[in-house]
């Protein structure tokens, strides 16, 4: 039946003339919390703003929408009630369009009751609270938005879905992760569009510290992400010249203190920060003109601190030795130590690797970031990291120009592919090409979007990403990157040959076609839309979940076989990224040198994680294990991550998951490990993360006291 | 059973070089794999044996294991049978 007839056959029943004002004695509870009385009109309005019908259609649909209310005897009437049923009317019409254009978005009463009640479990960096509560409504309500409005249907379904997963829906309007310069506050002070009160460059080291914890907590409201600082160390330097070493001690302790103490970010979270540090000078800043106090040049260049910047990283170090005042390790701000050729060239670099392996051992925050040949890059996240290219390092001598983004990550459900190829070869290489040329696409939908805020200007939502201190938008967004991620390689393995990555060459080779693929259309599709789209090794906090959930619904029963975890307790999870299954009895030099493989063509940022649980090994056993994963492998980035027992009535804290305090015994207690990139609570861990956590196959045979650790490196090296 | 990898790209100045020791060794019977970096396969073979320039060629085993290796540079023919005789 065609609209017209349809509309006719309707317009039999209408008794009214469409131009009749109707009064109802009916008070509408409006969205602007006010009791209004009934006025079809509005409805009319409405439909003719928000979905471009015309006013026959729309007087028609009003009318009919009057006729039911009046009919119902409704005791309480609301705004939203009225929009459902004029929706409803949209769809008998077969207005889908005009229907989806008027669509109300919100979540069911319910829906908030739990909320409210029940901590979200999505990031397990967002503690319960009323601002939690308000972040989880917030971005419910952006994510249908995205899906609504920033998306295509197509890509908005392949996420519904599960082909893809599109990271940070509820953060649609904002960029990813991002990397910073400490240099742009040094240079032109705390100085941010529609802030109260402007600050001139800090004068003094603390000032310094605190422009930097606001700015950060000022641009987390604008990433999705984590918020990156370049070599922090070095930076401070100029400012430390002439302090005694308890002051520049007190101020590492400061610093890791705001960072982690500071729950002011998105949901009552702490910032999520990382701070890139170096022993040595960079080779690239070692000649740059130093800024020191009130924004000027001190006269001398970067490699002039080298003793300042080596007793302030020294200083972090034994704070976060120390750990809080529970002896629990710091959560942020994440330390990211780069080991460069230079590095082993500095003197006391021996001395300093011990110090911070002894750190990793202790406390498990030294993130072991490789640089290897002329590779300099900056860390962002957990493993982002952004590779500078000759460029960049020619903006080296302005560090202040070093602002990097990647604008948006898009993870591609890797097993869903197996499924679906059933050991044909073309059909996974060929469906693997169309999945990626969809996150392309979404990638696109985002970058418009993004751009159309930006364009706003100073008056925008992303007024902060558009000053230009030094002439160009704080965004750089022709240095954005494009993230291209991955779930599950171990799995599409196993489902496509019958084996997991770690089982057999063949595997192992299978699972390098399938990344090699990823990388080489990653490069076509840059050529062809103008984007830089790279490899990421995906966090998959709760996207390993999301999609091992999802394929259990609809690819059974083959997902029952490859879907890691514990399905009868619903802890279910992919293995992440180009990871080895966390469960195999792998010793860890033969995973760090398995997963290096992989990392070269995962140009954005890989990992490999150490499970170290109770073991505690030697500084000097780690030193060795990190100088030669260094020198005989290509893997980018190494964190070792014990495990902890934190009491909450004796304040005390105890190596290994447990259940009860071996101090007094309490069970009041918290464990405390590495989730993806970061430590937190296991208790507010998702399903997947838990049942991973129970899978995780610990070292502690390797880095028992008994054995001679350095032979047996050499050997298995 | 021994086999030369010889990884190559396009746009490699040296790499024309390493073809020709390699085809020389291929006419005295030697077998000889070439892997071009910019394909799927060969950049997941180089991958594999941590190739991280061009040319670069590799003596392997039957199980894949690397028994000597030129990376950057190009052996002479002679070096390459040398190392070959040794195995």
């Amino acid at each position: 039946m065609s609209l017209e007839s349809r509309m006719a056959k309707k317009t039999t029943h209408l008794k009214n003339d469409f131009q009749e004002s109707t009064d109802l004695a009916l008070f509408v509870r409006t969205s602007n919390e006010d009791m209004d009385g009934w006025n079809r009109q509005k409805i009319v309005a409405a439909l003719v703003r928000e979905t471009y019908l015309d006013v026959e259609t729309a007087e028609r649909i009003s009318k009919e929408v009057e006729d039911v209310i009046m009919s119902s005897k409704i005791g309480v009437l609301t705004s939203p009630l009225i929009r459902e049923l004029v929706d409803a009317k949209l769809i008998e019409y077969g207005l889908e369009k005009a229907r989806k254009m008027h669509t109300r978005l919100g979540m069911p009463l319910y829906d908030v009751d739990q909320l409210i009640l029940r901590p979200n479990r999505e990031n397990a960096n967002v503690p319960h609270g009323p601002e939690a509560t308000n972040l989880t409504l917030a971005e419910s309500i952006k994510k249908e938005y995205a899906l609504l409005s920033v998306f295509s249907q197509e890509v908005g379904d392949a996420h519904m879905r599960g082909d893809i997963h599109l990271h940070d829906l509820g953060f649609c309007d904002r960029p990813y992760c991002s990397g910073q310069s400490l240099e742009y506050v040094k240079k032109f002070g705390l100085h941010l569009p529609n802030a109260a009160s402007v600050a001139q460059p800090a004068k003094h080291a603390e000032v310094l510290l605190a422009h930097m914890v606001k700015f950060s907590a000022t641009l987390q409201g604008h990433f999705a992400g984590a918020i990156g600082w370049d070599a922090v160390n070095l930076f401070f330097a100029p400012y430390l010249r002439g302090l005694s070493d308890r002051e520049i001690h007190q101020l590492a302790q400061m610093m890791i203190f705001e960072f982690s103490q500071q729950a002011v970010a998105r949901g009552g979270q702490a910032i999520f920060s990382d701070i890139n540090l170096y022993w040595e000078i960079p080779k690239h800043f070692a000649d740059v003109p130093a800024i020191g106090p009130g924004g000027k040049y001190t006269g001398l260049t970067y490699a002039d601190y080298t003793e300042e910047a080596q007793k302030f990283v020294w200083s972090l170090f034994e704070v976060y030795l120390d750990g809080d005042a529970s002896g629990r390790p710091f959560f942020f701000p994440k330390p990211l130590v780069h080991i460069t050729e230079k590095f082993f060239q500095t003197p006391r670099h021996q001395e300093f690797l011990d110090f911070i392996c002894k750190v990793a051992s202790e406390k498990g925050n030294t993130y072991f970031v490789f640089d290897r040949g002329d590779t300099a890059k900056i860390s962002q996240c957990c493993r982002l990291s952004f590779k500078l290219e000759a460029s960049d390092l020619a903006d080296a001598s302005q560090p202040w120009k070093m602002r990097y983004t990647a604008l948006q990550n898009v993870t591609v459900n890797l097993p869903r592919i197996g499924y679906l190829a059933k050991g044909d070869d073309t059909t996974l290489f060929s469906k693997l090409t169309d999945v990626m040329e969809l996150a392309a696409r979404a990638h696109l939908h985002k970058r418009v979007f993004i751009e159309k805020l930006l364009a706003l200007g100073e008056l925008g939502p992303l007024s902060i990403l558009s000053m230009k201190h030094d002439g160009s938008s704080y965004l750089r967004l022709n240095k954005a990157s494009y993230l291209m991620g991955m779930v599950g390689l171990n799995e599409l393995v196993q489902i496509h040959c019958g084996e997991e990555l770690h089982q057999s060459n063949k595997a192992l080779k299978l699972g390098l076609r399938i990344i090699s693929h990823m990388k080489i259309v990653s490069e076509k599709l840059s050529k062809k839309h103008h984007l830089k789209f790279v490899l990421e090794q995906t966090p998959a906090e709760s996207t390993a979940y999301r999609f091992a959930k999802l394929d259990l619904r609809y690819h059974s029963p083959a997902s029952g076989a490859v879907v890691k975890g514990d399905l009868s307790k619903g802890e279910v999870y992919y293995t992440n990224s180009t990871l080895l299954n966390v469960g195999a009895p792998i010793n860890p030099i033969e995973r760090v040198k398995t997963e290096g493989l992989f990392h070269p063509l995962i140009t954005a940022g890989s990992i490999s994680h150490i499970w170290l649980g109770e073991a505690k090994p030697p500084a000097e056993s780690l030193a060795n294990f990190v100088t030669k994963t260094f020198h005989q492998t290509q893997n980018d980035q190494v964190a070792f991550s014990p495990e902890f027992t934190s009491c909450n009535d004796c304040n005390k804290t105890s190596r290994g998951l447990k259940d009860n305090c071996s101090y007094c015994g309490s069970d009041n207690v918290d464990g405390i490990t590495r989730i993806t990139g970061y430590f937190t609570k296991t208790s507010i861990w998702n399903k997947g993360k838990k049942g991973e956590l129970t899978d995780r196959h610990r070292n502690a045979e390797l880095f028992t006291q008994k054995m001679n650790k350095v032979r047996n490196l050499k050997e298995v090296i | 059973m021994l086999v030369l990898k010889a990884f190559w790209q396009k746009n490699c100045p040296r790499c024309p070089q390493m073809k020709t020791v390699t085809e020389e060794l291929k006419q005295d019977g030697y077998v000889v794999e070439y892997y071009d970096l910019s394909t799927v396969d060969g950049l997941a073979e180089g991958a594999y044996h941590s190739v991280m320039s061009a040319p670069t060629l590799l003596l392997v085993d039957e199980d894949d294991q690397e028994l000597a290796e030129w990376r950057g540079v190009v052996p002479s023919p002679d070096e390459v049978k040398r190392e070959w005789a040794m195995m």
